[in-house]
This record gives C-alpha cells, structure tokens and sequence, in this order.
C-alpha cells in the first residue's frame, strides 16, 4: 500500500493551506451557488410578502391569518419541509429555493405589516388632505415610512436564509452545505471549518451591505437623528 | 359583508406564488414505462458518501468518454435518489446488489417482506432486475467489486489464536465482544448469523456503529475483540486491524451494480461503457481509491481520473 503524503490534508488538521489552494474551484463553485440560492430565495420572499402585508394592513381580518399561515411555515422542520416540497420541484435548485422563501415570509411579512401600521394616522389624513389617492398614499407615503421595520426583517430573513441553505445538501443543492456534509461524513476537519467560516462572513457581509442600503435610501432617519 | 372566502384564496395564492416561483414542468418528470432509451446528457448519482462518490465520478468519465454529457447530483440518501431515477431526474446510480434488492423489496412489498437479498449472486440478480424492470430501471451487469460486511480483529489477537477465517474464530470457542450498530443484535448476517453459522461465543455487542474510528479504536485497544466494518475498508492497517475471510459466506452478494433508468440510459451504449470498469475494478481497489480519499483527503475527481489512466480505461 502507498504511505500516505506528509501534508495538512493527510494529517486532517482544522487549518489546511493545501485545502485551500487544491479546492479554490470548489470553495468558488460552492460561494456562488450559496449566495444564487440565497438571493433568489429572499427575493422571491419579499416579492411575495410585500402584497400579502399590504392586504392584511388593507383589511384587518385578513392580518390573522396571515401571519398565522406564515408563521406556522416557519416551524416546520427544514428536513421536512424539504420532504414535503420534494413532489413539487424534484430534486432542484427550484425545490431549495421555495422553503427558503417560504420560511423567510415569516420575518418579512411580520416586518413589513409592522412597518405599515407604524405609519401614523395624522401623517395618513394629511396625504389624504393633500388628495393622494389610495395607491399614492401607499406607495408615496406609506412603504417609504415603512422601510426602516422593513429593511430590519430583510436583514434577519437574509442572514437565516444563509445558514438554512446549507441544509439543502440532502438534495444537492445547499452551496457550502454541501462541503459541510460531505466533510461531516468523513471527519474532514479542514473542509468543515473552512465551509462554515465562509458561510458565516457570507451572512456577515450581506447583513452589512443589507444596512448599508438601508441607510442609502431611508436618508431621513439619519438627519433626523443628527 | 365580508366574503368568507377571501382569506381561503389568500392562503391558497400564497401556497400558489410559492409553488409557482420556479417549479419544473410535469413534463419533466419523465415517464417510466417507456422502452431503452438513449440520452445525450446523463446524471449520475451519488449517495454522498466516499465510495459512491468515486464509483460516480468513474461511471462520468467513462460515459464523457462514450460521448456523454454528464452531470453528477449528490443526494443525502437512498430514499431521495431511487425515486429521481424512476423519474429520470437522475439517470445512472452506483448501487449494491443485495441492499438495493432489499430496498426495492421493502418499497415494493413492505417493511415486513422477506429479505430477497442473499449470498447467492446469480438469485440476488434476479430477485433485484424482477423489483427493478416494473419501476423503469435497468439493472446492468454485476462488479467484480464487493462492498459487502465485513469482520476485522487485531492482528495481534489474529496471530496468537492462529486466526484467518471466521470458522477459524468459532472453532477456537474464543469469548468476543462486537463492536457494531446496535441493529446487529437482529440482523442475520450479523450476531445470530455468527452464532448459528460459524459457532461464534458472541458476549455481547457494543454499540459503537459499523466501522467508525472509535469501534475500531475499540478493538485496536482490546476493549472489544471484533468489529463489524465492510470490505473495501481502507483504513484497517492503521489501527492494526485484519479483515476475517466470511469462509461459510454469510455475507450478501453486495456487488458493485449500476443501475440506470430504462428510458434515459437503458442503451447499450451505456452498458458497454460502464461494462469496461465492472471487468477491472477490484474490491482491494475500491479499498485503495477510498483511502486516497478518506485518509490522503485527494479529490474524489482526481483519483478516480487516476485510476481510469493506471487501467488504461481513459484516453
């Protein structure tokens, strides 16, 4: 039998140089599947939960079940969420993508509704005054004054999204939870601690550029505060 | 008034919205009754874990070499994958003759079904393309390669008690403590096949799981006397251990066996092409390519482009 190479990989240590220069591709492969799932997930979230608030601040009753549907999305297992959607989408990217989304509805519909009833009525009746009409006022008045909260649940759904991606490994489709699993299986130290920190500055950094964009288009909150 | 069903639509629009966001077309799904089929592009499957990983990678080069397009899509486990090959989401998967057998059995007749799988290769073929040609898929020609249980002592314990075979063990009427997974206690091919077939003293089992590092570790510090692990085993050397020949065979027939599904890839190009690894492939190579990747932490890809090159299977 061939002895075994003396390097960081053969000895299995936490931190590997040679890890990283020999799967640059991979860790790269894997970065950008990550953030694809991710972005297209919560987008696809906040595509939906923007209407589903709206109504439910439009008429009240509606806000009940709502959240309750939403909420109850949220506390399905991620495995098992998977399982169900699996008749639906197959084994796909597609099928990672919907739980993704339909678990990041839960924060941003939340969110978003709160944004909206913090809208204070007098600011409300003065748009009316000025003869906004009903669409004016909500898209004039009523989400600008409601991006703060907004924004708020974008951050919290996006940096959840990052870490239940990798979950999506079981069908192939989970980005670094991929090399994670597939590291856990073989007590491939460099592999898993390597795949974990990139996911944790993924989440990092899109939490960062999330506010940054917060701060760039609500520019009213900062003056008022200076 | 308020229309009692407007909440009832809004629910079903979102369900819908989320089912609609990015779902495949029915059509996509396949259908699984159709005769031999011959794609262009093909998914091999793997179970995720090394050695089906590098049995995936071969059957991809060896098809890419055939004119293949492929892709390969790793999958948790068994339950997500069979299920995609019926639907030819997945069109190539590297199985094992009797499990699959066992599998396909359960799935078919339920959890209570008579074991199919067996030591007999020929019966095990058989039992396994009956379950597998009503679900679509084409079972290809057996391995030379067996990934089947297997049981190691430490060599140590081997040479004192003049041990080779597990006849050899039964005979001495040696007291052995089993590290394995505590379903062994039932299992056929494990301690009441011991026992009954080779007349193994079976104390008692210690739950340690099949082949893992601390049942190994077990046996290498004399804490149990044996372990249950499995035949392309490549890391046994390292803790001093020596696989026990299954002389009465105990052991299913646990070839290597592609299966593909009959519409997508049931041609005979495939066959011939995966065909010319099943002649060469050997259970100790199996074991050397899992240690290249387990133990040496070499890319499954890379090794398995190695070997092909060493057979001279690859241009």
């Amino acid at each position: 039998m061939t002895p075994l190479p003396d390097d960081c990989l053969a000895r299995n240590e936490w931190i590997c140089g040679v890890y990283l220069s020999t799967r640059r591709q991979i860790l790269l492969d894997a970065v950008v599947q990550h953030l694809q799932l991710t972005s297209v997930s919560v987008l696809t979230g906040l595509v939906v939960a923007v209407p589903l608030a709206v109504l439910a601040r439009r008429w009240g009753w509606a806000a009940g079940p709502v959240l309750a549907v939403t909420t109850i999305l949220y506390t399905i297992p991620s495995l098992a969420m998977y399982s169900l959607l699996l008749p639906l989408y197959g084994l796909s990217a597609a099928l990672v993508v919907a739980g993704l989304a339909l678990y990041s509805l839960t924060v941003l519909v939340r969110n978003i509704l709160a944004g909206l009833r913090a809208v204070p009525e007098e600011t409300r009746q003065a748009a009316r005054g000025l003869g906004y009409g009903p669409v004016r006022l909500l898209l004039a008045v009523e989400l600008p004054l409601a991006l703060p909260a907004a924004m708020a649940g974008l951050r919290i759904a996006t940096v959840s999204a990052v870490s239940l991606a990798t979950v999506g490994a079981i069908v192939g489709y989970g980005g670094l939870g991929n090399l994670i699993y597939a590291g856990m299986n073989s007590y491939f130290k460099a592999q898993v601690l390597t795949a974990s920190v990139l996911c944790v500055l993924i989440a990092v950094a899109a939490d960062l550029l999330l506010l940054a964009v917060q701060r760039l288009i609500t520019p009213w909150t900062r003056t008022a505060r200076a | 008034m308020r229309n009692p069903r407007t909440p009832a639509l809004a629910l079903l629009a979102l369900l819908l919205l989320g089912a609609c966001a990015a779902g495949p077309a029915l059509e996509d799904r396949g259908q699984v009754t159709a005769a031999p089929g011959d794609s262009g592009r093909l998914t091999i499957g793997s179970a995720g874990f090394t050695e089906s990983d590098l049995l995936a990678q071969l059957y991809a080069r060896l098809l890419g070499d055939a004119g293949y397009r492929t892709s390969i899509l790793t999958v948790a486990n068994r339950e997500l994958y069979e299920p995609a090959l019926e639907s030819g989401r997945i069109d190539v998967v590297p199985e094992y003759a009797a499990t699959f057998a066992d599998w396909l059995n359960a799935k078919t007749h339920g959890a209570d079904a008579a074991p199919v799988g067996s030591p007999d290769l020929g019966a095990t073929m058989k039992a396994l393309r009956a379950l597998a040609t009503p679900r679509g898929l084409t079972v290809l020609a057996p391995g030379r390669a067996v990934d089947q249980n297997a049981f190691a002592v430490s060599a140590a314990y081997a040479r004192r008690h003049r041990l080779k075979t597990l006849g050899d063990l039964g005979a001495r009427k040696l007291p052995v403590r089993l590290a394995a997974g505590d379903e062994c206690v039932r299992r056929p091919y494990c301690a009441p096949g011991l026992r009954k077939v080779y007349g193994i003293h079976i104390t008692g089992i210690d739950p340690k799981g099949v082949g893992t590092t601390q049942a190994k570790r077990a046996v290498q510090q004399g804490r149990d006397q044996m372990v249950l692990t499995t035949t392309t085993d490549a890391t046994l050397d390292s803790f001093g251990l020596v696989l026990l020949a299954d002389d009465k065979r105990l052991q299913n027939a646990d070839h290597v066996v592609p299966v593909v599904n009959r519409a997508r890839a049931g041609g005979a190009r495939v066959a011939k092409a995966l065909g010319r690894l099943d002649a060469v492939l050997t259970t100790a190579d199996l074991a050397a390519m899992n240690r290249q990747v387990d133990a040496a932490r070499r890319l499954p890809a890379d090794v398995a482009r190695a070997y092909l090159q060493e057979k001279g299977l690859t241009g």
